[in-house]
């Protein structure tokens, strides 16, 4: 039964839709307001309705002061990683330490060729995104003063300068559901980030923490280097026995229960409503934040 | 050689720490430059940029030279397109070929000749992903770049210039690039080496912008005279100082700037030279015959099909479009000079507000349309009599939302995405039409512009007779720029959702109606019926508002009509008006004519039941909806406004396939039929203008049509020939 006793972070997932940016902005604004710790937008380059969203992320940033960012998740191939490890370190430094990096192997593949990227297969997606990963932690790695080079399969890098380092330890969360990502989670990311509403049972954390951990004390890592993270959906209301659907404190309990349980410590809440974003941030954080730390200091 | 382009100046700021830069940037803008260029250094410049655009809010904006190859070219395009959306228009976009690469990404550059048609091929793809002429998807088989069947847009908010700079042009400027940056040094040499490629790709060489970079100086006098030597005599139109520290910016922008200006205007007005940007040929190779375009107002608001914004203008939300020009005034002055420059060129004409029409046909092809979507306000004139002016460009989700914090709503349509211009000027059926009236009811004046440019206002005491045709026949009589409401107070509603099983067809509509009849005015709504499936029950949606904010009244109300047949799903919910009418902003895109047929019924007699029943089982209709309407809108005598079907309690419509067959079935309804509401009919046969203004109602209308529209300019909606 993993606690992994990581601080919890609640969030939200925003549509990031160009027929009306200024709601995507308003609805990024709601999340600060509602003392909500991250806001992520999905990544789908080949999108025509969506705005960028590397570019969101950036506008956001400067219109925001406290509130933390993260793509979810930031699309690889569409996205090369020498240019993505150094966009990342400067939207760091620019926010004061706020931005995270939620990455994904691709899955679109069609729609990813037609836009001019490269096609692999789903295996070949993970070896991509593990070198990529080494690219980007050699080009923050600024303090060493060497040129970084990798002559890998999927990208190689002939000497490029290293440098900026992020403002913080910038977290590499990957969005995983099948066991090869979750092993390079464990030897190489700081976070697993799945959508909650494609698991069949929530005993699935329990199968993936299994596998993350086993390939992270491989790696010589600790289990809780990792951080465990899930996009939630839900809905308030009167309550039922469904996962998420009931009043604020039925969600805290549930969400606590994750934590408790299955070692969950981060939760994004996809949704566009700014009412239910407000519940989010105002009501079930903290409820939950308190069942948890009541919990943690029991078992201690 | 002057090419007479409006000067720019700005500031080209590097990043040695990121904040530093962002806070240049502020100070530029502060400093009221027209643009910031910012490059990064260390610091990913596309970032910095987005960053920088979220901490400004009016320089224009440019990355000074980023590498289209860093991010796929298609991906650059999207991600600047959605970058000039979020900062309001305000993006330029300079690309360099990469000679940097190798320091930021660890690939090699090409050589410079392959660089140059690499930067080629990347502008050809940044603007095939903006383009907004063909909704086809993008395809590019180049030496660089391959793009295999791309989606297009979104369209950037306004046309975005892409410059770029170098010795080879040709491929950049052939594919597109507006401008071109050089330093002072290099300028007089490239200006030759730039028409050149410019003829060369069949494009005037006006057209392309030169952008010069310029160190700081010392002294302001000198620093003046060098850059007024290089607009007159070299063609310089954009000045960027090159990494200034903070007193030479003000220096730049407070001594030198207004000195550059005078001193170049004089001189031009002394030689004669006009100012003007030349319009990129990309643009104008895209205008439509018969259309000046040269011609059309400077100060009017254009969008034309070869423009960033025209896929989003060109198509209502029910019919695909191509005008030929899209006019988009902001005040009503501007409205009349927008007709009077239509009036004069021998194209179609179409007057559009929030592009719902489906009478008023508010595209076209190859003509001008006159898009009055900017004059959107909502302000509350008197708290007392609740009285409320509204822009024609306002939509009716908006209205809701600025009428809620009063605790008042309007009785406007069940969609909050339709505009109010089209919907109020004809009728305004619903969701509290029984209690409160057709929206035209609520009118209490309106100001317009009138055929012959000039703006009138029309009320019960002034121009009266005008107040009485544009109640129900606005269309045909001028551009409505505001209308003036008086509201009513409307808290939460109850709001019920019912799925029926209409298998009895003719006994469910009959049943229904009767109820609705019975039913206290507090109560109005609609059914809808689609197209039967082969061995499944018809099935019936009826939605109705219930206005009161108590369970047990809601309850009472709704169930007497949720027994007219078996209830097969419901939500009953009680909430604002306004979440009901919520519709967030959009864009449209419709493809095709819509074919719709209407009718104002009085009563939903057996006969009606039995041929509508008919309609429906003929599969001719895929859409048919029966809204209620009676109530307070009978309490109106049918010669008050030209809205003149006042006996009715039903308003049908039906959408099909098939023009000829629809009508053929609808017109043999005729009979069970006292009238039509003219918005939801698409029938362009003249016989329709009797039915929806019988008898003397089109004798009055006729004759106004011929004192104020003798011309029969308004003809793109139910057109009354004079
Ligand atoms: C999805 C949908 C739902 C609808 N629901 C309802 C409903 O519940 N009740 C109802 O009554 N109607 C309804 N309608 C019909 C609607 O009222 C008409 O289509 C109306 O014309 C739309 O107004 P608009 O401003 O959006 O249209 P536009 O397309 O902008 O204009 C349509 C026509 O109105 C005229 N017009 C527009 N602006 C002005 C102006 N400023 N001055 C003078 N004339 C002008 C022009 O002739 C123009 O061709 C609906 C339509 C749609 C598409």
């Amino acid at each position: 039964m993993p606690d992994y006793g990581h601080d919890l972070l609640f969030g939200s997932f925003i549509t990031p839709a160009n027929a009306a940016p200024e709601r995507v902005l308003d609805l990024a604004q709601v999340s600060e307001d509602a003392d909500l710790d991250l806001v992520t937008f999905q990544d789908h380059p080949y999108q025509p309705a969506f705005l960028d969203t590397w570019t969101l992320l950036s506008y956001v940033a400067a219109r925001t002061e406290r509130i933390r960012l993260s793509g979810n998740v930031i699309n690889l191939p569409l996205r090369p990683p020498a240019v993505l490890a150094r966009a990342a370190a400067s939207l760091d430094l620019l926010s004061g330490g706020r931005f995270e990096l939620g990455l994904g192997a691709g899955g679109f593949w069609d729609a990813i060729e037609a836009m001019g990227g490269r096609r692999l297969s789903p295996g070949q997606g993970v070896d991509a995104l593990s070198e990529a990963i080494d690219v980007i932690r050699g080009i923050w790695d600024a303090g060493n003063k060497e040129r970084f080079r990798l002559d890998g399969t999927y990208y190689q890098v002939d000497g490029a300068k290293r440098g900026p380092a992020p403002a913080h330890d910038v977290g590499i969360w990957l969005g995983a559901y099948k066991p090869r990502m979750l092993r390079l989670i464990g030897a190489k990311a700081d976070g697993w980030l799945p959508s909650l509403p494609y698991f069949t049972s929530v005993d699935q954390f329990a199968e993936g923490n299994a596998i993350i951990d086993a390939a992270a004390a491989e790696a010589g890592r600790p289990p809780a280097a990792v951080r465990r993270l899930a996009n939630i959906s839900g809905r308030f209301g009167q309550g039922g026995d469904q996962l998420l659907s009931g009043p604020p404190e039925q969600w805290a309990e549930q969400l606590a229960a994750l934590t408790l349980e299955y070692g969950v410590s981060g939760y994004i809440l996809m949704n566009d409503d700014p009412a239910v974003l407000e519940l989010f941030g105002q009501e079930v954080a903290p409820a939950t934040r308190e069942l948890v730390a009541a919990e943690r200091s029991r078992r201690r | 050689m002057d090419y007479a382009h409006p000067l720019r100046f700005g500031a080209h700021v590097v990043a040695r720490t990121p904040q530093e830069a962002a806070e240049r940037a502020r100070l530029a803008e502060e400093l009221g430059l027209d643009l910031v260029t910012v490059s990064g250094e260390e610091t990913d410049t596309w970032t910095l940029l987005s960053w920088v655009a979220g901490r400004t809010g009016r320089i224009g904006l440019a990355p000074h030279l980023l590498d289209a190859a860093e991010w796929a070219p298609a991906v650059l395009g999207r991600a600047a397109a959605g970058l000039d959306l979020l900062a309001g228009g305000r993006l330029e976009l300079g690309l360099g070929d990469g000679a940097g690469r190798w320091e930021a990404s660890g690939v090699r550059p090409l050589p410079p000749e392959q660089a140059a048609t690499a930067l080629g091929e990347a502008i050809g793809i940044i603007r095939g992903v903006w383009g907004s002429d063909t909704r086809l998807p993008l395809r590019a088989e180049g030496e660089h770049y391959r793009i295999a069947g791309a989606e297009r847009g979104p369209a950037p908010a306004h046309n975005i210039p892409v410059w770029t700079g170098g010795t080879r042009p040709d491929p950049a400027i052939a594919a597109g690039a507006d401008g071109w940056l050089t330093t002072s040094g290099g300028l007089a040499a490239d200006q030759a080496v730039i028409d050149e490629a410019a003829v060369r790709a069949g494009r005037d060489p006006r057209e392309i912008r030169r952008l010069v970079t310029v160190a700081p100086r010392a002294a302001a006098p000198e620093w003046t005279g060098e850059l007024v030597a290089m607009a007159l005599e070299h063609g310089a139109g954009t000045f960027l100082v090159e990494d200034a520290d903070e007193a030479a910016l003000r220096r730049f922008a407070q001594e030198v700037v207004p000195a550059v200006r005078q001193a170049v205007a004089a001189a031009r007005a002394a030689r004669g030279v006009t100012e003007a940007a030349v319009p990129s040929s990309l643009v104008r190779a895209h205008r439509h015959p018969g259309i000046d375009y040269e011609a059309v107002p400077a100060h009017l608001t254009t969008i034309e099909p070869g423009d960033a914004g025209y896929a989003r203008v060109r198509s209502t939300y029910m019919r695909g479009g191509s005008p030929g020009l899209v006019l988009r005034p902001g005040t009503p002055a501007e409205v009349a000079d927008a007709l009077a420059f239509a009036r004069g060129q021998q194209v179609p004409l179409a007057v559009r507000s929030g592009g719902h029409g489906i009478s008023g046909r508010s595209t076209n092809h190859g003509g001008i349309v006159i898009d009055v979507s900017r004059l959107n306000a909502i302000e509350v004139l008197d708290k007392e009599t609740r009285r409320v002016r509204i822009g024609p460009g306002a939509r009716w989700s908006d209205v809701a939302g600025a009428l809620a914090p009063h605790g008042w709503a309007l009785s406007s349509g069940d969609y909050g995405g339709v505009g109010v211009g089209g919907l109020a000027t004809a009728g305004g059926v619903g969701w509290l039409v029984r209690e409160h009236g057709l929206t035209l009811d609520r009118l209490r004046a309106v100001d317009l512009v009138l055929a012959d440019g000039s703006l009138v206002r029309a009320d019960d005491t002034r121009n009266a007779e005008l107040f009485w045709a544009v109640r129900g026949a606005g269309g045909n009589f001028g551009i409505v720029t505001s209308f003036e409401f008086e509201v009513d107070e409307v808290g939460e509603v109850g709001f019920a959702q019912f799925v029926m099983d209409a298998s009895d067809t003719a006994g469910f509509l009959r049943r229904w109606g009767a109820a609705i009849e019975a039913a206290p005015r507090d109560v109005s709504g609609q059914l809808i019926i689609g197209r039967p499936r082969p061995g499944q029950p018809v099935i019936a949606q009826v939605m109705l508002v219930v206005d009161a904010d108590d369970a047990e009244t809601v309850l009472d109300r709704l169930r007497p009509i949720a027994a007219v047949a078996p209830l097969l799903d419901h939500t009953i919910q009680i909430l604002p008006y306004s979440a009901i009418m919520h519709v967030p902003p959009g864009g449209h895109d419709g493809q095709g004519d819509p074919v719709a047929r209407s009718a104002l019924a009085d009563h939903l007699t057996a006969d009606l039941a039995a041929a509508a029943t008919r309609l429906i089982m003929s599969g001719e209709t895929y859409f048919f909806q029966i809204r209620t309407v009676g109530g307070a809108v009978s309490d109106v005598p049918a010669d008050a406004t030209a809205y003149a079907g006042r006996s009715a309690n039903f308003q049908l419509v039906a959408f099909g396939p098939s023009r000829a067959r629809l009508d053929a079935i609808w017109d043999r309804m005729r009979p069970h039929f006292s009238g039509i509401y003219l918005n939801f009919e698409t029938d362009l046969r003249p016989e329709r203008l009797d039915d929806a203004f019988p008898g003397e109602t089109l004798r009055r209308l006729r004759e106004l049509k011929r004192r104020y529209d003798p011309a029969n300019v308004f003809r793109d909606n139910f057109n009354i020939t004079p």
